[in-house]
């Protein structure tokens, strides 16, 4: 009884034939509830981002100005026109309110950021998209093998807890698990880089090398990504093994896992169709959810081996203070992580077929 | 029917017995210390026989039941004891000390479960066709085509329609999932089956179609049925033998005449006065003064002496054992009835003496 | 005090608790003696100004851990920075618990609308990537002192701490005793600081502990990259140097060394502690941490 005055203080209210309509529209009203959801919190997200860029003392324009003085000498007036002629195109005459329009236009609609000053006067989106397909590789193909790596061992690590081995390998990834990513790539430098020189320590290719789908850069691109990926899928697989580990130990409890014993089936049957059918979805979830500290923990991955991806890019921007670099990847990371987690959540119900909306 | 009973004795080599218990003994191992939720229990199953297990909440049946399995987990575990089961077409073996392997492939084809609270029992993510073909499949080599003809077969003799094959757990109601499993108890035509409170959850129509499918099984195939229920009724209309279970132990066990008619031991009796009367006179019904004991904090001598009627001192002191009494035209030796009771047994050492 | 029993409960009980505190508290104790020990290895003088001892010496008995491009005493440097980290972790954990304490409270208890609005934006700061925010919050701000980048460091972790403590308030909040409370006309605050508080204070604890996670790798982050407190000698900044000053490539490891193993203990205590609270606390993880299984010894024994 009191449970559910409660749960109605929790819930905004909503008309009595609305209620009826999501009561019979289970699905679709999951739907339409989860993509709400989506949309107000990219929404807001972009807000407080665009909040964030203009809390900043200064404007961009001005702020660059300043660090630009303080190395070269320059004439007062001459530089005020040329404030003022950025000011107009950084568009930073306009209101607030005005500007909050444009930022979202530019974001949502035209992909047009203005220029980067990194690389100025090239359009901040293409320096961005530039960098793009480097985090995606590396951040991806780590994930991905570390979110396979991890599952398998969590399995075999919460099948097995009984044993001694499996014990400690549980409380050493549990010790491991929040260590940043940074650390264990700073250790990874020193020892394979420099004191083995087996890998090397920076960029994403040799410079020597040409760009192109040769097997030559290829390789280079795999010698250079080993350890910026090694950095992150040493403690991500740790992260991945807690999680599928506590799953695995949470649905070996359950009845029909009992009943499995008791139906005389091997190990193998129960483990992939009775455990691993069982768990798998909320791992899933779980993922999505991680995106973002994983995006997090690479940035700095990115910029000790100079890799040329977003977080590096990011780390770059900011030192110079490219405005709209800044903004975009920002903005690029809050729209990508939103994203992923709303298609999981909206995918979730078509493979799990007891999924109660 | 007397027919079948012969020929499944023949068959299995003359012995009319499916399953012997000895002094079996679990334990938990909780917070507080070791706790013996089933303290020296024996008995034995005859095939074809439904044997009633029956007592209070808290008085062991189930974590019996699940020994009886070999699948009690952690904090349970059995301490002693030996289960041998005489199965049709192999000699007999002892379930506890049965290698890994051979459990595994004596499981469901002779040895079958139907928990209690059947409810969670089915796997959600599978279908209810794959989930007889995963049983099916594993311990005999029929076809694919022929196990859904089996499954459809085995549905209607529970009262479930066919389209049931191709649904997921959570489409069908509890009592429907509950009959889905008695089903597939039946599957592999076991030798015995263990069936913890079947019926409990389900409405008296449906219990009567599960009554009936089990007596019939029993006739038909010979299957033995350990059948455990606190429903008085039920154990009436179905078991051939009861076996009363009071705080770990098993206090009386005889033919279900013998023990409605005259039961031994005061808790049997206080069990049976219980039993509203559907004709005669409304009487006032007798509950049972005081409240079933927890495993943690069992009286001493006859665990039962707080609450008898006819506690003596030798009660409080000495653990009662499970003895036979002399029964007026006794049958076979399995239907004997044996009382774990200072009542009968200073009867019978008086009539020794 | 309820608090004092409860942590002797979990010292006893958990041995990651144990490993954890007592990792943290060598780390507490040798930032604490900084004071003394610095002197010490100075030997009268100040081992931390600068080219108080030749540039680049490799380890020995005079200096354990060698000296840096200036000349200081790196295990000097180390100390210092290791209290600078723990202040800024502390005092950034203790802010953000704070703000946690009281969104949650707020959401938890009042339910409804604002529950709904704070439980979003808290999901908000949880799933988006908030570290470059923070970034270039810092980058634009250049924060000079401890007191700035703790602020900072708290606007980023409090959601860490509001998460823990919600979910608790809410599952709290629907009990009967609180019904009771609330039926008896006590005013919201008493039932908040009787009733909900002490049941809420080991997940408060455990909010702090993930709080601090946070911070300190935030900290550590903006350090590395140069936009830590300028003023202060911190763990990030020495390995911001390290590379900087191409220690890599010098073989001059205990500038790489001497910052990286406390960082790394101190998440790694800051971990465990964490874990434990959560093993002891979450009841749904109790079951899934190991538990002690004994064989019988089978002879019936009544106990």
């Amino acid at each position: 009884m009191t449970n559910t005055k409660t749960d109605q203080r929790s819930r905004p209210r909503l008309s009595a034939r609305a209620r009826r309509w999501f009561a019979d529209h289970a699905h679709a009203a999951y739907v339409i509830r989860r993509l709400g959801r989506y949309v107000l919190t990219l929404w807001g997200a972009l807000t407080v981002a665009f909040i964030f860029f203009r809390l900043i003392p200064g404007d961009p324009v001005s702020t660059y100005l300043a660090s630009l003085e303080q190395s070269h000498v320059h004439n007062a007036e001459e530089a005020q026109r040329i404030v003022d002629h950025y000011r107009e195109l950084f568009g930073l005459n306009d209101s607030l309110f005005d500007q909050y329009i444009a930022y979202l236009r530019q974001l949502l609609v035209s992909h047009d950021l203005g220029p980067a000053l990194i690389d100025f006067p090239t359009p901040s989106q293409i320096v961005i998209l530039r960098a793009l397909p480097w985090t995606i590789g590396l951040l991806g193909l780590s994930t991905v093998f570390s979110w396979i790596l991890g599952t398998v061992l969590g399995v075999i690590v919460g099948w097995r807890r009984e044993s001694r081995i499996a014990d400690a390998v549980t409380s050493v990834a549990l010790a491991l698990s929040r260590i940043p990513y940074y650390l264990v790539a700073l250790m990874l430098v020193y020892f394979f880089a420099f004191r083995l020189a087996w890998f090397p320590p920076m960029s994403a290719y040799a410079p020597s090398i040409e760009r192109a789908f040769t097997v030559e850069f290829l390789v280079s691109v795999v010698k250079h990504g080993t350890l910026p990926a090694l950095s992150i899928v040493m403690i991500s697989v740790c992260n991945w093994l807690i999680i599928t580990r506590t799953m695995v130990i949470t649905t070996l409890g359950e009845d029909y896992l009992v009943f499995a014993e008791a139906k005389g089936l091997s190990e193998r049957r129960v483990a992939v169709h009775y455990v691993l059918r069982n768990c798998w979805l909320p791992l899933i979830t779980a993922f999505g959810i991680r995106l973002g500290s994983i995006f997090n923990g690479s940035v700095l991955v990115e910029r000790l081996f100079m890799y040329p991806g977003l977080g590096n890019l990011l780390v770059q921007s900011l030192l110079m203070l490219d405005y709209n670099t800044l903004q975009g990847i920002v903005a690029l990371s809050i729209f990508g992580v939103l994203t992923a987690n709303a298609a999981i959540d909206l995918l979730l119900p078509i493979l799990d077929p007891r999924v109660k909306y | 029917m007397a027919d079948s009973h012969v020929r499944s004795a023949k068959r299995a080599g003359a012995e009319s017995t499916v399953a012997e218990i000895n002094d079996l003994r679990v334990f938990y191992q909780t917070n507080r210390g070791m706790t013996w939720a089933v303290d020296g229990v024996s008995f034995s199953v005859g095939r074809g026989e439904i044997l009633g297990i029956t007592g209070e909440s808290g008085c062991g049946k189930t974590t019996m039941a699940n020994a009886l399995l070999h699948l009690t987990r952690p904090p349970g575990h059995i301490a002693s004891g030996r289960i041998c089961l005489y199965l049709q077409d192999s000699e007999a073996l002892d379930l506890l000390k049965v290698d890994k392997a051979r459990l595994r492939k004596i499981r469901w084809r002779h040895l079958a479960y139907i928990p209690q609270g059947s409810m969670n029992s089915l796997n959600p993510t599978m279908r209810v066709i794959d989930q007889f073909a995963d049983v099916i499949g594993e311990h005999t080599s029929t076809p694919r085509a022929d196990i859904r003809n089996h499954v459809v077969d085995l549905l209607s003799q529970v009262g479930l329609e066919p389209q049931i094959v191709g649904k997921f757990p959570h489409e069908l109601s509890g009592g429907m999932k509950q009959r889905v499993i008695i089903a597939m108890a039946m599957a592999l035509q076991p030798d015995l089956v263990i069936a913890d409170e079947p019926t409990t959850a389900l409405d008296v129509n449906v219990q009567r179609v599960i009554i009936q499918t089990l007596a019939d099984l029993r006739d038909r195939m010979g299957m033995s049925l350990i059948f455990i229920t606190h429903d008085m009724a039920v154990q009436a209309e179905l078991a051939d033998r009861v076996a009363v279970m009071y705080a770990g132990r098993i206090v009386e066990i005889g033919d279900v005449r013998s023990i409605f008619k005259s039961p031994l031991h005061p808790y049997t009796r206080a069990l049976i006065q219980a039993i509203p009367h559907v004709e005669g006179e409304r009487v006032c019904l007798q509950g049972i003064s005081g409240s079933a004991p927890s495993p943690t904090d069992w009286p001493s001598g006859c665990r039962f002496h707080p609450r008898c009627p006819a506690a003596m001192p030798v009660c409080r002191r000495e653990l009662p054992q499970l003895l036979p009494v002399e029964q007026v035209g006794a049958g076979p030796a399995s239907s004997q009835s044996l009382v774990a009771c200072h009542l009968h047994s200073s009867v019978l050492r008086g009539r020794i003496s | 005090m309820r608090f004092l029993r409860a942590a002797y409960k979990l010292w006893t009980s958990s041995a990651k608790f144990r490993v954890g505190l007592s990792i943290m508290g060598i780390l507490v104790v040798l930032g604490a003696g900084q004071s003394i020990l610095v002197p010490i290895i100075g030997d009268g003088e100040d081992p931390l100004e600068i080219a108080a001892y030749k540039q680049w010496l490799p380890p020995s008995s005079d200096h354990l851990l060698g000296t840096d491009r200036y000349g200081r005493d790196v295990l000097a440097m180390t100390l210092v920075a290791l209290v600078a980290s723990l202040k800024v972790g502390a005092v950034a954990g203790v802010l953000s618990t704070i703000v946690g304490v009281i969104v949650a409270f707020v959401a938890g208890y009042k339910g409804g609308l604002l529950d709904a609005i704070l439980a979003t934006i808290t999901e908000m700061f949880l799933v988006v990537p908030s570290f470059p925010l923070l970034l270039t919050l810092s980058a634009y701000v250049r924060a000079v002192n401890l007191a700035h980048v703790a602020l900072m460091l708290t606007v980023f972790s409090w959601p860490f701490a509001a998460r823990t403590i919600r979910a608790q308030v809410l599952s709290l909040r629907s009990r009967p005793y609180v019904d009771l409370a609330r039926v008896s006309n006590l005013s919201d605050l008493e039932i908040i600081f009787q009733e909900l508080l002490p049941n809420v204070l080991p997940y408060i604890g455990l909010g702090f502990a993930n709080a601090a996670l946070g911070a300190i790798f935030a900290l550590m982050g903006l350090e590395v990259i140069g936009l830590g407190p300028s003023e202060t000698l911190s763990l990030g900044i020495m390995l911001n140097w390290a590379i900087g000053w191409g220690a890599l490539s010098l073989g001059a490891w205990p500038m790489l060394v001497a910052p990286a193993v406390p960082l790394v203990l101190l998440f790694t205590g800051m971990t465990l502690i964490n874990i434990s609270l959560e093993e002891t606390y979450n009841p749904r993880l109790r079951e899934v941490a190991r538990i002690e299984a004994p064989r019988g010894n089978g002879d019936g024994e009544l106990h």
